[in-house]
């Protein structure tokens, strides 16, 4: 029986050479479309609506309706902001009840529970941001079925398992911010690391293939050495960094953190390495998890919109939707103080570019 | 009570009673070893100092919880609310540092909680009779959602420089791993050579038998629980100053992983055996299989089919062994 451990460590080995020729790069297969390198904004190709339709819903315009905001997870710096900007917005608005509740670690089964709760119990709209675009589909179109309306934000699922989509920022904007700003701190031939959540999360999968897009058409001497995953786990995502500074040593000049949670715990595994000024850290987090790398001058750059504006964009536009005033085939929807918002591929809406928190703006945010 | 612990038949010789005795553990150590033997020759990076810091101090606070786990399980019972329970002390050391509480009371106070939890659901289960697993369900439930309630979501930040002691580096050594070291070799002689400890042993093997000999069992379980809160205690301050933020949720499946090291370890699923310097070799293992697979370019993804393999091949070989015995 021994043997039998021994074996499936033997195995390991094995496969681990197999894999060693694969080398997963952490993006998705699907076609990119990096934009131009002095950031000319990209023409926005028309696309009819293809989203999905609420089967009869009730007239629900200007009447009081109850949402429920199903996030990824709750309990996490990302997630309490975007919440907040719902509940913002629908103070705002005066004619709705939101709430936000969901599962307490990145799951798609229990997201699929609460939402099949909530479908059960009685709501008029639902607000989330998926686990798994895929899985998620079906319980979304039983909400729909039901004559629910359907709003989803910060991860998409299907387009026809919901009704719009609130686009945080373009994947190809993102992916530019992220790497030009790379560039900018390790120089044009430096080499990097990824730190991600996983396979199937479709934001980090998108901005990952953007990513290497970009740096092939605009920083093509940049050397991209490896992705690792970390879910949204803090100490994972040390443990991950810090492995990757032992394995890389002075050849590894920058990493890349793709989560709020993976961006801080590779700046801290930098801080503990003593490597601060040797390697950037450049990423996605939310500023106050940041703030003691930014102030230190560990982290020069983090990349994100604001989440708040996020939360409170998608809020009224499931009111919007709610009235009857966003109608398949829209070009652009009124956001409340965000003003008009654009509407591009179909059915999503774009909050706007990305936002690059430093040392001089960093202190002026909360969340 | 000794035979308990060892199933060899007498008349064979020491070093073979020695391999029997801890034949989980030598499988495991050979694991690390083998580990570090291999990964090092295709990158000799992976020996390096930092490296080796950074595998042994990785999951030291696993490791820790998990002799709490180990005494549990070894008494014939088990608690899945142990990952709850270390995020909870957690954010209750974090909270009472960054109030400006002295560091010895926010490093003291969570663990003293710890224990009384414990003891509570260890009275639980050794007077009402409930099976563990339902109780510390329930426990597991309630600290989850009691967390996220109770902080509403917000990190901790913001802790005082000497409240981390985690970060600090005696000798250039990682302080997680003097704990791990310390607590495994100290509960090891306290489990070998203290009544307690030994009775720990009789009641996970047959608890009217250890009763008829004269142990309350009852009372051994109350205090193996309350010894887990102290462990999972420290294990939460370990965790809890490892890095500058307290997120208010724990690292997900975090009880499985205590669990899976004891379990790998040696700590037979039926108990009455084992050792806790399996589940710390066990722990080592973990974090020396998840740096192997960044060093191999290997998806973090397969580190969960490979324990899961190792647990059923040690439950196997638990489950033979026992047979062999008889």
């Amino acid at each position: 029986m021994k043997k039998l451990t021994l074996a499936a460590l033997l195995g390991l080995g094995l496969v681990s050479g197999q894999a060693l020729a694969a080398g997963w790069t952490g993006g998705d297969d699907q076609q990119t479309n990096p934009l131009a390198c002095d950031g000319t904004p990209a023409a926005a190709a028309a696309m009819p609506y293809d989203g999905g339709a609420p089967t009869n819903p009730p007239d629900r315009k200007g009447k009081k309706i109850t949402v429920v905001d199903v996030p990824k997870l709750i309990g996490i710096g990302y997630f309490n902001a975007t919440s907040k900007g719902i509940a913002d917005a629908a103070a705002e608005l005066g004619n709705v009840d939101a709430k936000t509740d969901g599962p307490t670690k990145a799951n798609i089964d229990e997201q699929i529970t609460f939402l099949d709760n909530y479908i059960t119990s009685g709501v008029d709209g639902i607000l989330f941001a998926a686990n798994d675009p895929v899985a998620i589909a079906p319980v979304l179109k039983k909400a729909l079925e039901k004559g629910i309306n359907v709003v989803g934000y910060d991860a998409n699922s299907t387009p026809d398992a919901r009704q719009w989509f609130v686009n945080q920022a373009q994947f190809n904007g993102i992916a530019k911010a992220l790497v030009d700003s790379m560039a900018a701190e390790i120089g044009e031939e430096g080499g990097f690391a990824i730190v991600t959540s996983t396979f199937t999360t479709p934001n980090q999968a998108r901005w990952i293939a953007e990513m290497s897009a970009y740096a092939e058409k605009c920083h093509p001497k940049m050397k991209w050495l490896e992705t690792v995953e970390a879910q949204e786990d803090n100490n994972l995502s040390f443990n991950q960094a810090t492995t990757l500074i032992n394995k890389y040593g002075d050849e590894l000049k920058g990493i890349f953190g793709m989560t709020s949670v993976a961006t801080p715990a590779s700046a801290e595994a930098v801080t503990q390495a003593n490597k601060c000024g040797n390697i950037a850290v450049v990423g996605l987090a939310t500023p106050n998890a940041m703030k003691p790398y930014v102030e230190k001058g560990c982290v020069k750059s983090v990349v994100l919109w604001n989440p708040v504006d996020l939360g409170y964009a998608a809020m009224q536009v499931l009111r919007s939707v709610a009235d009857g005033t966003l109608q398949p085939g829209a070009t652009s929807v009124k956001a409340g103080k965000l003003g008009e918002l654009q509407v591009i591929n179909g059915s999503e809406i774009l909050l706007g570019a990305p936002y690059v928190f430093n040392k001089d703006n960093i202190g002026q945010f909360d969340f | 009570m000794s035979a308990s612990a060892s199933i060899a038949p007498p008349g064979r010789s020491a070093f073979q009673r020695f391999l029997s005795g801890y034949g989980q553990e030598i499988v495991v150590f050979l694991s690390i070893i083998f580990l570090f033997v291999v990964v090092g020759a295709i990158n000799p990076r992976f020996l390096s100092d930092t490296n080796i810091n950074s595998i042994f101090a990785g999951n030291a606070y696993i490791a820790v919880a998990a002799i709490g786990m180990s005494m549990i399980i070894m008494a014939g019972h088990i608690d899945v609310s142990v990952g709850a329970l270390i995020g909870v002390i957690a954010t209750i050391a974090g909270t009472l540092a960054v109030n400006g509480y002295p560091v010895w009371i926010a490093w003291l106070v969570p663990i003293i909680f710890s224990m009384a939890v414990n003891a509570g659901v260890g009275a639980l289960v050794a007077y009402t009779r409930i099976p563990s697993i339902v109780v510390t369900l329930g426990m597991l439930s309630i600290l989850k959602g009691g967390l996220i309630s109770a902080t509403a979501g917000a990190w901790i930040t913001n802790m005082p420089a000497e409240f981390m002691i985690a970060q600090m580096r005696p000798f250039g050594i990682p302080s997680a791993v003097y704990f791990m070291v310390a607590l495994t070799i100290l509960a090891s002689f306290f489990i070998k050579y203290t009544d307690f400890g030994r009775s720990i042993y009789a009641v996970g093997g047959n608890m009217e038998a250890a009763r008829a000999a004269g142990i309350n069992p009852e009372r051994v379980v109350v205090g193996v629980f309350a010894l887990h809160g102290f462990f999972a205690g420290v294990a939460g301050i370990l965790f809890a100053t490892q890095l500058q933020v307290i997120q208010s949720t724990v690292p997900p499946n975090l009880e499985l992983t205590v669990i899976t090291a004891s379990v790998i370890g040696g700590v037979s699923i039926l108990g009455g055996t084992g050792t806790v310097i399996g589940s710390t070799l066990a722990a080592i293992l973990f974090a020396c299989i998840g740096s192997a697979l960044i060093f191999l370019n290997v998806s973090a993804y397969w580190l969960r089919a490979v324990l899961g393999l190792m647990i059923l091949a040690t439950v196997l070989a638990d489950m033979a062994r026992r047979r062999r015995a008889k």
